[in-house]
């Protein structure tokens, strides 16, 4: 029943953004039925032949900044987590730092790193690395403390107490951390690359806007689309795999 | 405890400005990109007027888009969350849009909308909309129902169910979605400056970027830094007061 309505409602949406869509200016706004055939182009590679290097490079860009942003997370949450004093004195500095609108640092990034892929991805790591830090200290706060305690009676230095005995133990917040910073990553990388870039997905999205092919521009940016949602989606899979086995 | 997390607070900020100063004189770092701290503090009293024009320019939209998606959000979220088909049938449109990147529509808003403050409002709007729905759709949802029921039997009307005791009921959610909307609509109003503004504290950022100056850019960076920062810290106060006056 409600998956039907919800049907008919996209439907109705459709309906109407195509009615809308022939009466607006071409030049602002596109009916579906238009879009599909850019799509098409696009697909076929004819209106954007270098679409398969755009999309590569932003993919790219998105795994290392995701990558160092989940090594730095850990890191930092490890180092915050498990020291008293030094969690107590970084740890409202890093939630101050995180109520700063992330996109005021950007131009900075831009002027250290240039217009090229570096720039995209040290805001795609900026952003990723606060929820994974964030989540690794929600996580240590959770481990039972007798766990930590035994371990240690046993011998087991720091590192090896937080790999074997916390991670583990904390795994239901962490892969939940994890999932975020992967979006905010995600959304770092082409809020940086619409921001100002030569190439990549943003690039192709600011070219098609630019010289108003709006058909080319909404057919690029569901391309974009299906990107985020496909690297939403495999991290939910892999999230529900994680919390499956934890429990 | 305290005193010693003061003491190391100060003296790690103090002690990363002294180094931080320190490379730049001796020549480690390229004070073209990046500058000394005293060098930011000289510009930031060149172009102090301006810049807290711009400020004041952009927070005056974020005030606009702020008290827009507040209301707005609250009410839909109160409409949606309480009645069921719609909850069951918008859910997961809601969370899907709040998910996406909203930057993939920017050039088409500033396409139809154009380059003044309208863009800016209305993209701070649905950037700072989302949260607070979502917060308070599902704070609704969660409202005991024997509440409800109390009411309904002793003849409450619609309008007195909805404003005296749904809405007093999820209050917390409400303020929650408010502290997380704030920077969410600072943050839109931010991007739509850098990305197409002529004014505003975004579009001053991003010319000093473009124009390699980079002592004023980190020192407008430092102002809005604080600003969000001030106005986060005042909100969390109010929070407080209002949590203790509820009892």
């Amino acid at each position: 029943m409600t998956v039907l309505v919800r049907l008919a409602l996209l439907a109705a949406v459709l309906a109407v953004w195509e009615v809308a869509g022939r009466a607006a200016n071409p030049l602002m706004a596109v009916p579906p039925s238009a879009v599909l055939p850019a799509l098409r182009e696009l697909l076929l590679l004819r209106s954007y032949p270098d679409l398969p290097a755009s999309l590569l490079l932003t993919l790219r860009e998105i795994a290392l900044a995701y990558g160092l942003a989940v090594a730095a997370g850990l890191a930092c949450g490890f180092a915050l987590g498990m020291n008293r004093l030094v969690g107590r004195a970084y740890g409202p500095m890093l939630a101050a730092l995180y109520a700063v609108p992330a996109v005021v640092w950007y131009p900075s990034l831009m002027l250290f790193f240039g217009l090229d892929a570096a720039s995209k991805i040290a805001f795609g790591f900026l952003l990723g690395f606060f929820p994974v830090t964030l989540a690794v200290l929600a996580g240590i706060r959770q481990v039972n403390p007798q766990l930590v305690t035994v371990a240690r009676a046993y011998g087991a230095g720091p590192v090896r107490v937080f790999a074997s005995v916390m991670v583990p133990a904390m795994l239901f917040t962490l892969v939940g951390g994890l999932r975020t910073g992967l979006a905010l990553s995600v959304i770092g990388v082409i809020v940086g690359e619409i921001l100002g870039s030569k190439r990549g997905m943003g690039a192709l999205i600011n070219h098609a806007y630019g010289l108003l092919r709006t058909a080319d521009y909404v057919a690029l940016v569901l391309m974009t689309l299906v990107l985020i949602v496909g690297s939403d989606a495999l991290a939910s899979l892999v999230e529900r795999r994680a919390r499956k086995w934890s429990e | 405890m305290t005193l010693r997390v003061r003491a190391l607070q100060l003296a790690s900020i103090l002690a990363a400005l002294g180094a931080w100063e320190g490379a730049a004189r001796a020549g480690w770092v390229d004070p073209l990109f990046v500058p000394a701290p005293t060098a930011v503090a000289i510009a930031f009293a060149r172009i102090g007027g301006a810049a807290l024009a711009a400020l004041a320019d952009t927070l005056g939209k974020t005030a606009v888009a702020y008290v827009l998606s507040v209301v707005l959000g609250v009410a839909a979220g109160l409409v949606v969350g309480s009645v069921r088909l719609l909850r069951e049938v918008l859910n997961p449109f809601v969370i899907a849009l709040y998910g996406i990147p909203k930057i993939l529509v920017l050039p088409w808003i500033v396409l139809v909308l154009g380059f003044g403050a309208a863009p800016a409002i209305f993209y701070g709007t649905i950037h700072g909309l989302f949260p607070i729905l979502v917060l308070v759709m599902g704070a609704v949802r969660d409202v005991d129902r024997t509440l409800v029921t109390v009411a309904r039997s002793y003849g409450a009307t619609t309008w007195q169910l909805y404003w005296k005791v749904l809405l007093p009921a999820i209050v917390p959610s409400v303020l929650a979605g408010m502290r997380l909307g704030l920077v969410f609509c600072l943050l839109g109003v931010l991007v739509v400056e850098m990305f197409a503004g002529v004014r505003g504290m975004g579009y001053v950022m991003s010319a000093f970027a473009n124009g390699f100056q980079a002592p004023e850019l980190f020192a407008a960076t430092a102002l809005v830094s604080a600003a969000s920062i001030a106005i986060v810290l005042a909100l969390d106060h109010l929070n407080e007061k209002l949590s203790h006056w509820r009892g």
